[in-house]
């Protein structure tokens, strides 16, 4: 068994005390930015990028990508425990992918159940987050085996899949979401031409040679966006429910036992979809878990199968979404896309030849995933009014101090005044696209997909003397480009027919 | 539907984007090397899309319906208070060092969020700036602009 050898590896990395340390305090800030409203999980892994490049600094490349990278990944699938604590306390959603545990989360808390709900999205995450882990471990070596025979023209379609996919689904306007993905492309190439050396719109300054660094804009557009639209809905003193007891009873067990089941296979499927990720897959959970119940009446009115299988879900699909990241380098969300940026940054590609070429990093992270869930699990329990507390934390304090943590960010990495002008510029743009519907998410994956697209279609093109229809007469080539323009074109006749489409929002 | 003012700027805004970035695209030098699909092929061809989608863009602003106007009440004057503090935080970055704009920029923002809690708001601001300066610098050895020579 070669994947298990590949993951006892893993373990040995992933449980040397430093990386414990590193997935701990991963974990651990990613339940705060769940908690804390003002940062979810897209704009805590680009703030924390910058940071924990500081932090492993000192370690050879090989070892400090994996560190930062265990890290990284524990703040995205903690902020997916951590996100349900508010949801179900104060009816606030910490990140979107609990909007829906608030239904029922919170008028169970209202019941004096607060602590069983929360036991309960523990548990559930918990559970799924396995699961989705040992379905990576089983998908993700055969995967890389069939994507490592892409060639440049199969590789480009499948980029291109990838941006269609987020497109497609990142907001209401299909043709915002485009030109917000078009523009992210177009970000990607000013700066030096790797392949050739020309420099590309960067009208003899030097600070654009290096391009616009994806950590700037990203930091930019998710955490200071954020934060300027937290400072204007400003929305005054939440009161905390009650948690009451923890444990839940058998008859909470037998309740969301199949939830939970039900939610982590849905949310895995889901996850693994370029697109979709843990906000659709918890909305889907729901749907299924009062289309599945006997008693449907029950939901919205503090049923436990309510929390059980979108938390599960949320939760198995951001393991889920690690898939096509790892094996395929397209990330499907946007905080997989920031994910994808902190590899990028380390000198690792993610794609097929990742398992090949940096055994070491892809191990140690998926092991680490293990320990981390567990770790989560553990905290969460006992420590779950402690967290609580994080609600409390007043704006007044909290808000300017992550403005003061993203210009050090950024400062610490770039070390020059422009990329905290241009990471400014990023943030009011931000603010006001978002505020009127430009979703963010598809500029964000153009920038991180661009090179890899541009590379590709040059290869390809080459290869073919310039004829662009080897693109098509590649048949896994002309299949991918087929399903990219499907995903494009549904959901815009859907919504000609006057059906609803569900949209990934926010984030 | 979308707003319709900030939707036709935004509109506008990404067609001279497109346009410029099409036209800038023809300027690239193209090399001596090999191919005919140079590093000027691929942002030729992203201006092209862009000028269209925005284009795109532009028509359906037409299409919009009257709008209702749900004027929230937000927080407009906070928000310029804290980007101005952002903007002159930025400025004085290098000039003032670290450890004195960071102090003086989280003083001003925490007093901009909530004039209240003066001592408490300079605890903390000189708290946090210090002690990311020693952390960083004395404890990691990276670089961030000391503090200005006098």
């Amino acid at each position: 068994m070669d994947t298990l050898h590949f993951l006892a590896n893993g373990f040995l990395v992933a449980l040397q005390p430093y990386n414990l340390a590193f997935a701990f305090i991963g974990v651990v800030i990613g339940t705060a930015v769940g908690i804390l409203p003002g940062i979810g999980p897209s704009s805590g892994v680009a703030l924390l990028i910058p940071i924990t490049a500081v932090l492993t600094g000192g370690l050879d490349p090989e070892a400090a990508a994996t560190s930062g990278i265990i890290l990284l990944a524990g703040v995205f699938y903690g902020a997916m425990y951590g996100g349900s604590t508010t949801s179900i306390l104060i009816n606030t959603p910490g990140e979107s992918s609990s909007v829906i545990t608030a239904l029922d989360g919170y008028q169970m808390a209202k019941q004096g159940r607060g602590g069983v709900a929360l036991s309960i999205a523990a548990i559930g995450s918990f559970l799924a987050g396995i699961f989705a882990l040992v379905m990576l471990l089983l998908l993700a070596q055969p995967l890389s085996e069939l994507a490592i025979q892409f060639g440049p023209a199969e590789y480009f379609s499948l980029v291109v899949l990838g941006l269609a996919a987020v497109t497609g689904l990142a907001g209401k306007s299909m043709i915002k979401a485009l030109i917000m993905m078009t523009a992210g492309l177009a970000a990607s190439t000013i700066g030096v031409d790797a392949l050739t050396g020309v420099g590309r719109f960067t009208f003899e300054i030097p600070s654009l040679y290096q391009g616009l660094e994806f950590i700037t804009i990203a930091v930019g557009f998710f955490a200071l966006g954020e934060v300027f639209r937290t400072i204007l809905d400003n929305n005054g003193n939440e009161t905390i429910a009650k948690i009451g007891r923890l444990l839940p009873t058998k008859k909470d067990f037998r309740d969301s036992v199949p939830a939970i089941a039900r939610g982590s296979i849905l949310g895995f499927f889901v996850g693994i979809l370029p697109g979709a990720g843990p906000t659709l897959s918890s909305f889907m959970s729901y749907t299924l878990e009062k289309k599945s119940s006997k008693t449907p009446e029950r939901f919205g009115k503090g049923a436990i199968e309510g929390v059980a299988g979108p938390e599960s879900a949320n939760n198995a699909a951001s393991g889920g979404a690690m898939i096509p990241l790892l094996v395929l380098g397209i990330p499907s969300s946007a905080t997989t896309a920031v994910l994808m940026g902190a590899f990028i940054m380390y000198n690792v590609q993610p794609g097929p030849l990742l398992f090949e070429k940096y055994p070491t990093v892809v191990w140690g992270v998926i092991a680490s995933m293990f320990v981390g869930n567990l770790m989560l699990l553990i905290l969460n329990m006992p420590l779950i009014k402690v967290f609580a507390k994080l609600v409390e934390t007043p704006p007044q304090y909290l808000l300017p101090i992550i403005l003061a943590i993203c210009v050090f960010g950024v400062y610490a990495v770039q070390v020059n005044v422009f990329n905290l002008v241009l990471m400014l510029v990023c943030g009011i743009l931000g603010y006001l696209l978002v505020q009127n519907d430009f979703p963010v998410a598809p500029l964000i994956l153009g920038r991180v997909l661009g090179p890899m697209l541009e590379n590709n279609l040059r290869r390809a093109l080459t290869l073919s003397d310039g004829d662009y229809i080897i693109f098509l007469s590649h048949p896994i080539s002309a299949f991918l480009l087929a399903t990219a323009l499907l995903w494009i074109v549904v959901p815009v006749l859907l919504k000609k027919r006057g059906r609803k489409v569900i949209v990934n929002e926010a984030e | 539907m979308g707003n319709k003012v900030f939707d036709r700027c935004a509109g506008g805004a990404f067609l001279v984007v497109g346009l410029l970035f099409a036209r800038g695209s023809f300027k690239i030098s193209e090399s001596a090397y090999g191919s005919q699909v140079g590093p000027s092929t691929f942002p030729l061809g992203l201006g092209i899309i862009l000028t269209f989608l925005s284009i795109g863009l532009l028509y359906q602003t037409f299409t919009y319906g009257a709008q209702a106007k749900a004027k929230q009440q937000k927080d407009y004057k906070k928000l310029s208070l804290i980007l101005l503090a952002l903007c002159l935080y930025i400025a004085l970055f290098e000039t003032l060092g670290y450890v004195i704009s960071t102090f003086l920029f989280l003083l001003a923002a925490f007093q901009i969020m909530d004039r209240s809690k003066l001592l408490l708001s300079v605890v903390i601001s000189a708290f946090f700036s210090a002690g990311v300066y020693y952390f960083y610098v004395v404890t990691l050895q990276g670089s961030l602009p000391a503090f200005p020579q006098w």
